[in-house]
């Protein structure tokens, strides 16, 4: 009987892959975000809305990522902006060589701006490192305000937290207070942005937060 | 539910190390996996059961060992265990977002001959 020690990360391939998206998009000086969210949570609405503030300014991609079907790519190709959409064909999350191979179809010559729409689901994407600069959560009032403890860890390695349907927040028991509370306990340093894609309202302080980021990424 | 893809590399990691040890068979993995890492312990043995068949690793155990999470207090300058909802230093009190461990997904060791 033999042992033998390993210890290496199970990940390992993953976080290759992902240090070499980073240092390609570094290169290119591109500020890139992962976008995670539940189904549902209104990540492509939050797309549409960033895409039309600041694609006027800054030159933006998108990498759609779902099951099946086109049809976010479709609704973003509306918005005039370069899009390439991955289907899993049933895996849970986007994973850092998917990332790669979509890298390669799209023009990142002069690009500012990358965002990885991932695939609905609040679990498994918190775990792969895709090369993004930073992680970005996308919920809605009418998921409920218990989703942060439920679904920890990719609340605890996000940096923005959008809160998204505002608008319906009259019509539901959400409990802002404690959804504050919940958020904060898990990252003291997250950024949380309240937001309707219905009526616009808090759009212009996510999108100034995001054009920040592009200029400092530019400015490296 | 990604404890499929996860066990899948676990087995590649572990066959790769038992060729390259010359070992015929493996009898057992030691996995290490920190407590922030979101693996559903049955889904992993779930997984393994299913991908073990037909490899080095058929009838082989898979043992888990789950690490605590801790983060570290610059002003301290110490290590501390936290949970998701309570990473405050224990002497200072400050929030900590340094996790120094609780993310990792390690094939720690195999046995085998």
């Amino acid at each position: 009987m033999k042992q033998i020690l390993i210890e290496k990360s199970v990940l390992e391939n993953n976080d290759k892959a992902a240090a070499e998206n980073r240092a390609f998009l570094n290169a290119q000086k591109a500020f890139t975000i992962n976008l995670m969210g539940s189904p549902g949570s209104g990540k492509t609405s939050v797309l549409e809305n960033i895409i039309s503030s600041i694609s006027l300014n800054y030159n933006m991609a998108i990498i759609e990522g779902d099951l099946y079907t086109a049809k976010d790519a479709a609704r973003i190709a509306r918005c005039n902006t370069n899009v390439i959409q991955i289907n899993t064909a049933g895996a849970c999350h986007l994973d850092a060589s998917m990332v790669r191979k979509a890298l390669s179809h799209i023009d990142t010559k002069h690009l500012d701006f990358l965002i990885i729409e991932n695939i609905g689901n609040l679990v498994c994407p918190a775990s792969y490192d895709l090369g993004e600069d930073i992680k970005v959560v996308v919920m809605s009032v009418t998921e409920g305000n218990d989703k942060p403890l439920k679904y920890p860890s990719m609340f605890q390695r996000c940096s923005a937290v959008i809160l998204n349907k505002t608008d319906l927040l009259p019509m539901t028991d959400f409990n802002i207070e404690e959804f504050y509370q919940d958020v904060y306990s898990l990252n003291e340093n997250v950024k949380v942005f309240e937001i309707s894609c219905k009526d616009g309202t808090g759009v212009t302080s996510l999108t100034r937060f995001l054009m920040g980021a592009i200029r400092n990424k530019k400015d490296v | 539910m990604h404890e499929l893809s996860i066990i899948y590399n676990v087995i590649e990691i572990a066959k790769e190390y038992a060729e390259k040890n010359s070992l015929k068979k493996i009898d057992k993995i030691n996995m290490s996996i920190g407590e922030f890492c979101c693996l559903q312990e049955d889904s992993l043995h779930f997984a393994f059961e299913g991908l073990q068949k037909g490899t080095l690793c058929e009838n082989a155990k898979l043992h888990i060992e789950v690490q605590e999470a801790q983060a570290y207090c610059k002003n301290c300058n110490l290590e501390f265990k936290i949970s998701f909802t309570d990473k405050l230093c224990p002497y200072c009190n400050a929030f900590s977002h340094q996790i120094m461990t609780g993310y990792e997904i390690l094939v720690a060791s195999i046995e085998g001959e």
